[in-house]
Order: structure tokens, then sequence, then C-alpha cells
């Protein structure tokens, strides 16, 4: 039963950076279709972590990683897995929206034509449909050949999040997706994010602790590389179970 | 920022207190009066409802404005959350004071019926639970609460025991059913004194442990209601 419902799996994870211990001994157990919340001060590990989940550590010199990430009760880092198959099913939008320097449709039609699909009309298919998953189809679908780059902060960064759903991924990896937008877009981010836990898995980084509580059903509280407290949200912010997530929420820390 | 959100929820933690100290004053001086049959005594009283309300409002107001400015969060939500319900509650006992001194400005022409001993040894117990809460509030020492059901037993019994007595004096003297109809309504706003000041308990012990306890006696297993009872454990 349990086995079903764990998307994803860390198992005694440890991450070097050279000599820098980022990773101490992280075990996770995350459920599919839900949201979770990363927190805790920066430095401690919180994107590094959402990193090993799709292997985007890998392109790092000087990082060694030890012990598992299991995705589907399959290790990422075995000797016969493809790093690029599992960024397919695993994809993640970063802090600032990065667009390519192409068309709106463009960006979306970028990764099923790099899987090679050619089709015209299946291709416009996933484009609205990405495009309205991500809440942005209404504002654009006047102006799809229009470039990505004249597109607003908050228009670009659902951009990104439609051009990583357009590879029906399982799981988007959200870095801190809100921190280069004002109020509003952060609130259609949010509000997205809400929408998206019906069809995906969202696991997302951030530093603003009421964004954590309104969005995540499971918050993660990270502190030196450890994991100091994973929980039920309305648990760790209404009353925590460790000393250090209590101080940490309430900033009385350091 | 995070420094000065303490600072200011210190400050109104510390109102609080100073609204308790009043509305605990309130009832208990109005007992006093009642007792002596001290109208001077009784008009103070029934002029600090102004005050109260003040500091109902304002510490209202304060509390609101921290919520929106710094979005607390575990303990300090809380503590927050625990405030709003104390206002109500000490709100309620001292306008129960003021109550209770318009009674004895209506009746201090007059002698009691005979010397009021009940009344004021309920009030002593439940001016002992307020102040129990509001130190609590203060030095988060839960073992005060410890016999709080004990004393909220005994306030119930109390008030029983008093409607009993006006009861049979009623009966044998007509002429003083108004009066001991004053007695009863007396008793009855101190139980509910009581039984704020047990929810104040409740309120206080959720802030410094998280917990959801529920301090009732009126069922007939009431003993073991404290010290235990955790509700909403999810």
């Amino acid at each position: 039963m349990s086995k079903e419902k764990i998307i994803i799996k860390t198992k005694n994870l440890n991450l070097w950076y050279d000599d820098n211990h980022a990773l101490i001994d992280v075990n996770l157990n995350m459920q599919p279709n839900k949201v979770t919340a990363l927190i805790g001060p920066s430095g401690c590990g919180k994107s590094t972590l959402i990193r090993c989940f799709n292997r985007m550590n890998d392109v790092i010199t000087g990082c060694k990683i030890k012990g598992q990430v299991e995705y589907h009760g399959e290790n990422i880092y075995g000797p016969k897995v493809d790093a690029v198959e599992i960024r397919k099913k695993i994809g993640m939008v970063f802090q600032k929206p990065n667009p390519f320097p192409k068309s709106i449709y463009e960006n979306i039609a970028y990764g099923p034509r790099v899987q090679g699909m050619n089709n015209k009309k299946k291709l416009d298919k996933i484009v609205e449909k990405s495009l309205k998953d991500a809440a942005l189809w209404e504002e654009v679908k006047d102006r799809l050949n229009d470039s990505a780059m004249g597109l607003s902060g908050g228009q670009q960064q659902r951009l990104c999040i439609a051009r990583s759903l357009a590879i029906e991924p399982e799981i988007i990896l959200m870095d801190e997706p809100c921190s280069s937008l004002d109020p509003i877009a952060t609130a259609k981010i949010e509000d997205l994010i809400n929408e998206l836990k019906k069809n995906y898995t969202v696991i997302i980084v951030t530093h603003n602790m009421q964004q954590a509580a309104r969005v995540s059903d499971y918050t993660a509280y990270m502190y030196l590389g450890k994991m100091i407290e994973y929980g039920k949200t309305k648990q760790i912010f209404e009353k925590p179970k460790e000393d250090l997530t209590e101080k940490y929420i309430t900033g009385r820390f350091g | 920022m995070v420094e000065k959100f303490h600072d200011e929820l210190k400050q109104v933690k510390k109102e609080v207190e100073k609204m308790g100290c009043l509305s605990k004053d309130m009832l208990q001086k109005s007992i006093e009066a009642l007792k002596d049959r001290d109208s001077k005594k009784a008009k103070w009283v029934i002029t600090q409802r102004v005050k109260l309300a003040d500091f109902d409002d304002d510490i209202e107001k304060k509390t609101f404005r921290l919520i929106a400015l710094y979005q607390p969060m575990a303990k300090d939500m809380r503590t927050i959350a625990c405030i709003l319900k104390l206002i109500t509650y000490l709100a309620r006992i001292g306008r129960y004071g003021k109550d209770i001194a318009k009674i004895t400005e209506e009746i201090s022409s007059k002698p009691h019926v005979k010397k009021l001993v009940s009344i004021p040894h309920m009030s002593d117990i439940v001016c002992s639970m307020i102040d129990d809460a509001l130190k609590t509030f203060d030095d988060e020492d839960l073992t005060r609460f410890n016999d709080f059901i004990d004393r909220e037993v005994t306030v119930d019994e109390l008030r029983y025991s008093i409607f009993r007595e006006c009861l049979s004096y009623m009966m044998e003297d007509p002429k003083v059913i108004r009066r001991c109809t004053d007695y009863v309504m007396v008793a009855r706003y101190l139980e509910r004194c009581g039984d704020h000041a047990c929810k104040m308990a409740e309120k206080i012990t959720y802030m410094i442990t998280g917990e959801r306890v529920e301090i009732d006696c009126r069922e007939e297993t009431s003993k073991a209601c404290f010290t235990g009872v955790k509700i909403d454990e999810q």
C-alpha cells in the first residue's frame, strides 16, 4: 500500500561539493499529487536537495553523491539510468524566468520537438493544453508568435511552467518560483500550484514562510544540510515538534 | 523587524495583563461593595467599564495590526490567538462585576437578609482562578491549572447551595424575594466568571503547548477532564 503512494524517496542521501558536506543523511518520502515545500535558511541545502531529484547536480564538478533517490522505487542514480529520461519525467522551474529567445509557441513546442514530435496539429494541441494548464492561455492566445521576451515577469514564469508541462512530467520541481515576481503574479503562480497538484506532484523551495503555509500539503524544514523536521504543513506551522523549526519559523533564529 | 515584532507582542501581552488586573479588580471590588453595602465602591466599579472597553478595543486593534504586518507563525500565532480570546473573556468578567455593582447600588440602602458568607467565598475562588490564569499567561507555569477543575466544581456547588439557601428564605418570608433573587443572580454571574477563567486556562494551555484541552465539569465524568483530554488531535 505504502509503496504505491510514495513517488520519491530518499535513503540516507549525502552530497558533497568537494569537501563541503552539503546534504547529510536525508531521508524523505514524498507522496504523489501533493505539494511539498522545502524551507530553511540560505545555504541549508534546499536547492541542492531539489536538484538531486532530477540529477541537475550531475553537471557540477566536484559534486559527489552517496545514498539513494528512488523514483517509483527505482534509484535514479543507478548505473543504467539515463538522466535525460529522468528529467523528462521530473521537470523544473527556476528562480528567474528563463524563456528561450523565441516565440511563445516555440518555447512550448521546443521540448516535444526535441523528442521527435513534428505533427503540427498535435503540437498545436500540446501548446494549447500546456498554456491552459499554466493559466496563461487566455492572456497569450492571440499572440502565440510574439517573442516570449515581451511577456511580463509573471507571464514568463508561467510560460516556463507551461514549457515544463509540455513534455508531460509527473513531478514539477520549483526552486523559488515567485522570488522575482510581484504579489499579483505570485498569487497567480500559487493558484496555479493548487491546480497543478490534481495532475502533478509539486516540490517547491521557498523562502516565504507564508507561501509555504499557503500552498503546500507537506513541509520539510532543513538546516545545515540536515532534514530537521518533515510533516504536515498545518502541524509544522501551528505546532512544530522541533525547537529549531519553531525558532526558524517565528524568526527567532541565529 | 522580527525583534520589533517580538517587542510589540511583549507590549501587547503586558496590556492584556493590565486588562486582566482591571477586570479581576472590578469583580472583586463589586463583591466587596455588595458585602459591605458600599455604594461608593460600587460606583467606582461602574465607572471602570469604559476603561475596560477601551482596553478591549485597543488590544484587538494592536493584534490585528501584528497579524497584518508580520504574519506570525507557530507559538507567536498561538499567542495572538490566545490574546484575542482572553480579552473577550476578561471583558465579560469585568462586565459581570459591573452588573453586580449595579445590583449593589440598588440594594445598598437596606441591610442584608443575613451576613453574606458564601458569595464572598465564591468570589475568592473565582478571583484566584483569574489570577492564576493571568500569572500563567505571563510565566507559563502550567502546574497552576492542575486543580482548576476542583475549584470549578466547588464554585458550581456553591452556586447551587446559595440557590437552595435563598429558596428557603423566600419560602419563609415573601418580602425577601426581591433581595434573594439578586443573590441568586450574583451567584450565577460568579459561576459564569469561573467558567470564563477555565476557558482562559484552556486557551493559555494551547498557547504554551499547542494542545487543545478541555476543562469542563458539567459532564458527570468530570474529574478526569483536565490533565489529559486532548481534542482535535490529528
